[in-house]
């Protein structure tokens, strides 16, 4: 609306009393007031239009949030991508906007698209942008996807960790460099030094897909030394391949092509571990499936966690390592309604069978064999038995003597060093009670400090070599180890730290069980 | 066959390479001990171990909790003779003991020297390949083979420049001392006063390899072969002592498990892969040692948590909720 005499905003408008009395003047007074009238009319749609703008942004919010609003994805238009493939971006995205038929159901599917793309961990950051269709193309929208791809794409870590399989924890180190060629590529070189001197060197890659393969592949080379000479007395070096072949979710499958030399640089060993002295290949397919549905897998307190892990080596030839290895993992977790308490419950078991003519008299590889003891987490980890807290590592199950050194013969003097070797064992089982509680100091809560009384249990038997005609299931129970404990775990930014006093309660000769305390370092992810 | 100190009841265990070639076990270095065993009628069972090709320690003999090991005290037989397990010496009069000593001292320098060169150099892969590797995967055969050649050029000093001169060297040391055991046993059965001696394991061991697993090609075995008297003496011991029928191993083989050989120079003990020093006993610590020891590791755990504790309970800790970066601020529009 046009006006010839705008009053300027510096003057307030009349009120409308002010307005009222205005009305009984003469004309030109009235005019005036015509004018003023129409002017302040004007004003006051202009004071109202944001008013209205925005009411009238939120009822579209509103129902685009609630009421199905139609629309049809025409284009996906991907920008910023310099060197990444568009066709490695499509795979990662183009299933997500084919179906949706409302706006919500596009705008969850952009999420969706957007945590995928920032998965592939090669892009600074992934914005996606739904812009109108086409003019003659009414209720389309146009997908826009800009990335910024990673400005330095090499970068590196160091951190300190604890596997359970490991002897204790170690300090890893690697650098990544990442979509060198534009396939959202990672390539990577890893160290890592335990600190009971294992020694572990690997350069791999990692795809997201390659070419009809849709789930990510990963080619490994590795080096790695470990020193179990304490325990089993032997030194163990492992050179090979590893190749992931399908990796999702809840399925993992992977082929492993491992040299593997065992030495025994003290010539101590028993007579047991002499004759698994040597060279072996270890060509083994390994399948896992695992389905975590616990709440945190750092303090789960509700839901189940199952874990099934298959391996069958001697693909090679008939020269390699011929057997089948299977592991079962359980794991339940039910809040107590009372100082934020868990009961955490777990059962693990795992066998190992050689493969071949008579089977039943032929040998297990020992470093393929199960051991239990050591101090990873009960609850945190899953992935077969392992852990029984109270014992050592390698600290129970069948054993041999080891060799008896004859210094002086005369006077009928004998050395022997340290007694046995624990040669573990082609049956595992463990089971474990745990319940986790917050301690009373809020500071303590706050940070996440919490305490946890726990009860675990295991035992080994060793089944090859003909030993399985001689096994009860009566025996193994009646033969089972057991402890018992309380500690405090403190998740912090580099570790998981738990602090247990464990008790033994029940142990057998040569077992290396220990009652006092015991510290376990873990990742804190 | 020939007096030994006896063995008593004990059992012996030999484990050795795999038999080939028509013997009993074909590695040089494993048919010497169990022709001695033989020749000391020891009660010994054999087993066999087909994945440790590169080893020192195999030919081994367990006895009881004991063990003889190859790269230990000279080798298995001397550490046999000193624990007074087995000594085919012992009955043998002292005037004969320093001819004894300097001629198995040839046997096992210059002959040992040159079935090295013979096996690993002179004659191909072949036989090699069937003693120590048949078992192994290829690839790790052809790798641990090649690693073998390379230790036994590098032991016997061979290199491209005096290859030819080393060559000739080696079998002239081998043809004297063939001559100097062919004087040395005429016509008698065994090297020494008629008795067997390690003296006759160890020349045994080596005549019965050359004969009868290199090839005909070999030239240290036309230069066995010129000396009648040693021929006959092998293939006369050979037959006495029955080594024509392939010994059973008594012990269940495991999937890895059969015979190979090791070709470790007994001069020195500590070549080869996973060889080192006579161990010696560890030290027993003190318990006044041991508890410091876990003193000390409690007070630097609980420093390192204390440090942590307070980290975790000063710091701002880290939390991991991402911020919906796509998320629509429809108040500030």
């Amino acid at each position: 609306m046009a006006n010839s005499d705008p009053i300027p905003r510096d003057q307030a408008p009349p009120s409308d009393s002010e307005e009222t009395n205005g009305a009984d003047e003469i004309s030109e007074e009235g005019e005036e007031e015509e004018d003023t009238e129409y002017e302040e009319f004007e004003e006051e749609e202009e004071e109202l239009d944001p008013v209205r703008e925005r009411e009238r942004l939120k009822s579209i919010f509103r129902r685009l949030s609630t009421d199905p609003v139609h629309v049809r994805v025409h284009d996906v238009v991907i920008k910023g991508n310099t060197k990444t493939k568009d066709a490695i971006i499509e795979a990662e995205i183009s299933d997500l906007f084919k179906k949706p038929r409302t706006v919500q159901e596009l705008v969850a599917a952009a999420s969706i698209a957007n945590a995928r793309l920032k998965q592939l961990d090669v892009f600074d950051s992934v914005s996606i942008t739904l812009d109108a269709g086409p003019a003659e193309l009414p209720g389309t929208t146009n997908v826009v996807i800009e990335v910024v791809e990673a400005s330095n794409p090499l970068t590196g870590n160091v951190g300190v960790f604890s596997k359970p399989e490991a002897r204790s924890w170690s300090l890893e180190g690697s650098l990544k460099l990442k979509n060198l060629f534009g396939h959202a590529d990672i390539w990577d070189t890893s160290g890592a030094f335990g600190w009971d001197q294992s020694l572990e060197i690997g350069t791999g890659v990692w795809v997201p897909r390659f070419k009809s393969v849709p789930t990510p592949l990963s080619a490994r080379a590795f080096l790695l030394s470990q020193d179990w000479l304490k325990f089993s007395s032997y030194k163990e070096r492992l050179m090979g391949l590893n190749f992931g072949l399908l990796s999702t979710n809840n399925h993992d499958l992977s082929y492993n092509l491992t040299w593997r030399t065992l030495t025994d640089p003290t010539r101590m060993s028993s007579p047991s571990i002499r004759r698994q002295l040597g060279h072996n290949v270890l060509s083994a397919l390994k399948y896992c499936y695992k389905i975590d549905r616990r709440d945190s897998h750092l303090r789960p307190k509700s839901g189940y966690a199952f874990s099934s892990t298959s391996q069958v080596s001697g693909l090679w030839d008939l020269r390699g390592l011929k057997f089948f290895r299977q592991e079962f993992d359980l794991r339940a977790a039910m809040p107590l309604g009372f100082w934020n308490a868990a009961l955490n419950v777990g059962l693990s078991a795992g066998a190992i069978f050689p493969l071949g003519r008579n089977f039943t008299k032929l040998s297990t590889s020992v470093p393929d064999r199960f051991f239990l003891g050591g101090h990873s987490s009960l609850v945190c980890s899953l992935g077969g038995p392992s852990s029984l807290l109270g014992f050592q590592t390698r600290g129970l199950g069948p054993n041999d003597m080891r060799r008896v050194l004859n210094l002086n013969k005369d006077e009928g003097l004998s050395v022997q060093s340290d007694c046995h070797d624990f040669v573990g064992g082609d049956l595992a089982v463990t089971a474990f009670a745990d319940v986790s509680f917050d301690l009373p100091l809020k500071i303590f809560r706050d940070a996440g400090i919490h305490g946890h009384a726990f009860v675990c249990a295991g035992n080994l038997a060793k089944l090859s070599e003909g030993e399985i005609r001689n096994f009860s299931a009566e025996r193994f129970l009646k033969t089972f180890r057991s402890s018992a404990g309380v500690g405090v775990i403190l998740p912090t930014k580099f570790f998981r730290v738990e602090v247990n006093y464990c008790h033994v309660l029940k142990q057998f000769e040569n077992d290396h069980g220990k009652n006092g305390i015991q510290f376990s370092f873990s990742s804190p992810l | 066959m020939g007096d030994s100190r006896s063995s008593g009841d004990r059992h012996l265990f030999l484990v050795a390479r795999k038999p080939r070639f028509g013997l009993p076990t074909a590695c040089p270095s494993c048919l010497p001990v169990y022709l001695y065993l033989k020749l000391a009628n020891a009660d010994f069972s054999v087993e066999f171990d087909s994945s440790f090709p590169d080893s020192d320690h195999i030919p081994y003999v367990e006895y009881g909790e004991s063990v003889a090991l190859n790269n230990e005290k000279g080798g298995v037989i001397e550490l046999l003779k000193e624990e007074a397990i087995l000594d085919l010496n012992a009955k043998h009069t002292s005037l004969a003991i320093p001819d004894l000593v300097s001629t198995k001292a040839m046997v096992s320098s210059w002959l040992y020297e040159a079935i090295l060169y013979e096996l690993w150099i002179a004659i191909g892969g072949d036989v090699a390949r069937n003693i120590y590797f048949s078992d192994l995967p290829w690839p790790i055969g052809k790798i641990l083979h090649w690693k073998k050649i390379y230790d036994v050029k590098k032991l016997l000093g061979v290199t491209k420049v005096n290859c030819e001169e080393r060559e000739l060297e080696i079998y002239k040391k081998a043809n004297e001392a063939y001559e100097a055991l062919s004087l040395k046993l005429g016509d008698q059965v065994f090297f020494f006063d008629n008795r067997p001696t390690d003296v006759d394991a160890l020349f045994l061991g080596h005549a019965l390899f050359v004969l009868h697993a290199l090839p005909e090609t070999s030239e240290l075995r036309s230069n066995l072969l010129k000396h009648d008297n040693l021929v006959k003496y092998a293939e006369h011991l050979k037959a006495e002592l029955q080594l024509d029928s392939t010994p059973s191993s008594t012990q269940p083989s495991s999937s890895s498990k059969d015979a190979s050989t090791s070709s470790a120079p007994r001069r020195k003990p500590s070549s080869g892969w996973g060889a080192k020093p006579n161990p010696k006993p560890k030290k027993e610590k003190t318990e006044e040692e041991k508890k410091f020891r876990r003193r000390a590791k409690y007070f630097l755990a609980t420093q390192l948590v204390a440090v942590l504790v307070f980290l975790s309970l000063m710091g701002v800790p880290g939390d991991s909720e991402m911020d919906d970066e796509d998320a629509v601020d429809y108040d500030e529009e």
